[in-house]
């Protein structure tokens, strides 16, 4: 058969489109390092990157400016983001050799990072954490190398709305003696009481809440190369979530669904418990203030739940919010430093950032800006120093492929909500999915 | 400039001597050097654009590549684990479905607009633009934002449902039922780029076709069966093949939808998501390069079978 001009466009334009498949997934490796680092009219110029919110972007601005002014050698250019496209952004821009100098990074992914080889040994070239206080610096430590400084102290929490609660007309929980079905019981009364959608929400979607839950027996999210827990535990966690559901404390399965995951899309303005759909919500300590400011409430800190039903072997933990890292690619280590010290041991800047990145590591600085917090941020400090006593040790950061478990985790859970797997099914899937990734 | 003018030249005059043959020669020689200098802008961007990022991702497909760090050669290991992937079978899954539902269901709204608008009514430029503007947008990533609000529990369609007293509280994007449908029902919405070549087919049917059949008698639905579909066969055709390449790799709206996760419970979890997912959410490029390279198999036999069938159906005149 012979092929007409039609047959051939047809085909040619087949052709073209499928090559364009191809080229989605082609980055050449190895291009070469671009961006920062370059020496311009005997200054530096650096990228910072961070993810953030609204009032993070105001601060890390005026940050950047005050930074420029004590150090006019060095100039720093902002790249702020949303933390849902924070990370492929990142790993695409590493990828080519363009990875910012500065990088605002994540517990999940320093692993990633650090254990390829693409960030500094900040130690190296001067990193100075000698005032911070006790198990505040590790976290930041892969293969024995500091290639990030814990930028604030965070604490996984459940945030409350006490309106909601005035109008069930309950009290607040007492968060020091409260087991996890003492939670699915008040979640439940809140919800019926106060006529919202969720008594309570994001409790089952975060990896931090099940790491503590996990700890309380005897277990972790990762062991230093593996997965720290069986599918019997992960079983129990979705078993729970469907005790919690079946009570009517957490919303239907398509309620859940929708509202997602935490991190997984909705900035935390746009969450069920700033609009009001939600008595209780499980988020990071130091987002206290954003969620404020978004919701014109005063929302209250509570702890974790227990197993035992005693505050004191609830395991806590401090979480470094984030870090400040540094491309190992930086034409200038000393400069990207200089921010990342300047950023941790001062005034001006502790001033300006107050403890919205979380409470400041450095002991001095913060005893220095108590008293300049706003009343929610004095709040956090205060439940920072509380729950000191109900400390254990500190979690390893997940290793290399482990970023991604919350996200995992939430899609299983997902499946089991809708009933397309019975928790044992999908908690073996799940473990499985989690091993199959660290493997790669 | 020269080169130009020589192209216009038309030679006719058969070359009768030696020494007209190595004139004639050369000009030939000229002109093809000006015909590859013509060509130079395209074929430096097939090289650059197409062929070098082709070559590479072939090369990665074979390769442990984790973006931070060089690859490493495993051979087929990456083809092998994708045998043993069950979210690379349920992206197949729904990547299938989408494709197979919702590229004929677009083809059919197509081309029953442009047989509307074909009826040569007043305003026509006007509608066809307006029918033609989702096919620019559905692809953007407004449209799928305002798409994910329009089908949220609150959203406007259940909004719009309640004003007719349907107590509608269902979220079509949070549920593994329905949220595939949306996205589909938005890529029917994009008929726009069929509709218009449809259009174009449809006015070079000659009239006189239909004016005889209507002296015979013939009804409506017989014109369309015996006249419309069959010379319009090689246009539905080209449609056909076309709409299922660029389904096939569709991401966007599946993207922005689902928040880039393919939920709720996998449920909208495209192939060039997932492929997505894995290259750059997990660092594993060759995995992802391989991903592609099966993708580029899948549409190839997709491709191939169209062109088998269209023998038995489609019908060029000549």
């Amino acid at each position: 058969m012979a092929i007409n001009r039609r047959q051939f466009l047809i085909g040619a334009g087949g052709l073209a489109a499928a090559a364009s498949t191809i080229g989605l997934s082609a980055c050449a490796p190895g291009a070469p390092s671009g961006s920062g680092g370059g020496a311009s009219g005997g200054g530096t110029n650096l990228a910072l990157a961070w993810w953030g919110n609204p009032t993070r972007n105001k601060n890390t601005e005026a940050e950047i400016q005050a930074f420029q002014q004590a150090n006019p050698n060095i100039t720093l250019a902002g790249q702020p983001g949303d933390f849902a496209g924070y990370w492929d952004k990142l790993a695409t821009q590493t990828a080519g050799g363009q990875a910012p100098d500065i990088i605002q990074m994540d517990m999940a992914y320093i692993a990633e990072y650090g254990n390829r080889g693409a960030l500094l040994d900040l130690e190296k070239d001067g990193a100075d954490t000698s005032k911070f206080i006790e198990g505040t610096v590790d976290s930041g430590r892969i293969n024995g190398q500091l290639v990030g400084v814990n930028a604030g102290i965070n604490s996984a929490v459940i945030v409350a709305n006490p309106k909601i609660f005035e109008k069930a007309k309950m009290d607040l929980p007492d968060d020091k003696t409260w087991t996890w079905d003492q939670l699915s019981d008040v979640a439940a009364e809140v919800a019926s009481k106060a006529g919202v959608p969720f008594g309570l929400v994001y409790l089952f979607g975060g990896d931090p809440m099940f790491g503590a839950y996990l700890r309380q027996n005897g277990k972790e999210l990762f062991t230093e190369k593996d997965v720290g827990f069986e599918p019997a535990d992960a079983q129990a966690w979705f078993d729970l979530m469907m005790k919690f559901q079946k009570a009517g404390g957490i919303g239907t399965p398509q309620q859940i669904s929708e509202e997602g995951s935490p991190g997984g899309g909705k900035g935390i303005d746009q969450s069920a418990i700033v609009l009001g759909k939600a008595a209780l919500q499980y988020q990071n300590s130091n987002q206290l203030e954003a969620l404020n400011a978004a919701s014109g409430e005063s929302l209250k800190l509570l702890r974790a739940p227990s197993l035992a039903g005693k505050a004191t072997e609830r395991k806590a933990w401090y979480k470094a919010s984030m870090l400040w890292s540094a491309s190992a690619k930086t034409k200038n280590p000393e400069a990207a430093v200089a921010w990342i010290n300047w950023f941790a041991n001062t005034k001006e800047a502790v001033d300006i950032d107050k403890a919205e990145r979380g409470i400041p590591p450095n002991a001095e600085l913060q005893e220095y800006i108590r008293p300049k917090l706003s009343p929610a941020q004095q709040e956090v400090a205060k439940f920072i120093v509380d729950i000191k006593p109900e400390l254990a040790s500190t979690p390893i950061a997940p290793p290399p492929g482990g970023g991604k478990l919350a996200e995992i985790m939430f899609r299983y859970e997902s499946d089991v909500l809708f009933g397309k797997a019975s928790t044992a099914e999908a908690a073996q899937k799940f473990v499985d999915e989690v091993k199959s990734n660290l493997q790669v | 400039m020269s080169a130009i003018s020589e192209l216009s030249t038309v030679h006719r005059v058969k070359a009768k001597t030696p020494e007209e043959k190595r004139l004639r020669a050369k000009e030939a020689a000229r002109d093809n050097k000006a015909g590859y200098l013509f060509l130079l802008p395209w074929l430096i961007g097939l090289v650059l654009i197409v062929a070098g990022p082709l070559i590479a991702s072939l090369y990665l497909s074979f390769t442990n590549y984790n973006l931070l760090q060089a690859p490493q050669w495993i051979g087929l290991e990456n083809y092998a684990r994708m045998l043993d992937d069950p979210r690379l079978l349920q992206s197949l899954k729904v990547t299938f479905i989408y494709v197979i539902v919702g590229v004929p269901l677009q083809l059919i709204v197509a081309l029953a607009i442009a047989m509307l608008l074909n009826e040569g009514m007043k305003g026509l430029a006007f509608y066809r633009s307006v029918f033609y503007l989702p096919s620019m947008l559905g692809a953007s990533v407004a449209i799928a934002l305002i798409w994910r609000q329009m089908f949220e529990s609150d959203g406007l369609v259940n909004q719009v449902l309640r004003l007719f007293g349907i107590p509608a509280t269902t979220s079509w994007i949070a549920d593994p039922k329905y949220a595939l449908w949306t996205i589909i029902l938005l890529h029917i919405w994009t008929f726009g780029s069929p509709m218009v070549i449809f259009l174009a087919g449809l006015r070079q049917i000659p009239g006189m076709y239909y004016e005889a059949a209507s002296v015979d008698g013939a009804s409506h639905w017989a014109q369309f069966r015996k006249i419309t579909l069959p010379l319009l066969s090689p246009i539905i055709f080209f449609n056909l093949v076309l709409q299922i390449i660029n389904a096939f790799q569709a991401f966007t709206q599946a993207f922005v939808v689902s928040n880039g996760t393919g939920g709720p419970s996998d449920s909208t979890l495209f192939y060039t998501l997932y492929l997505y997912q894995r290259g750059f959410g997990q660092f594993q490029m060759g995995y992802a390069a391989a991903m592609a390279w099966l993708l580029v198999v899948i549409i190839a036999a997709f491709t191939a079978i169209n062109f088998f069938f269209s023998k038995y159906w489609v019908f060029y005149g000549d």
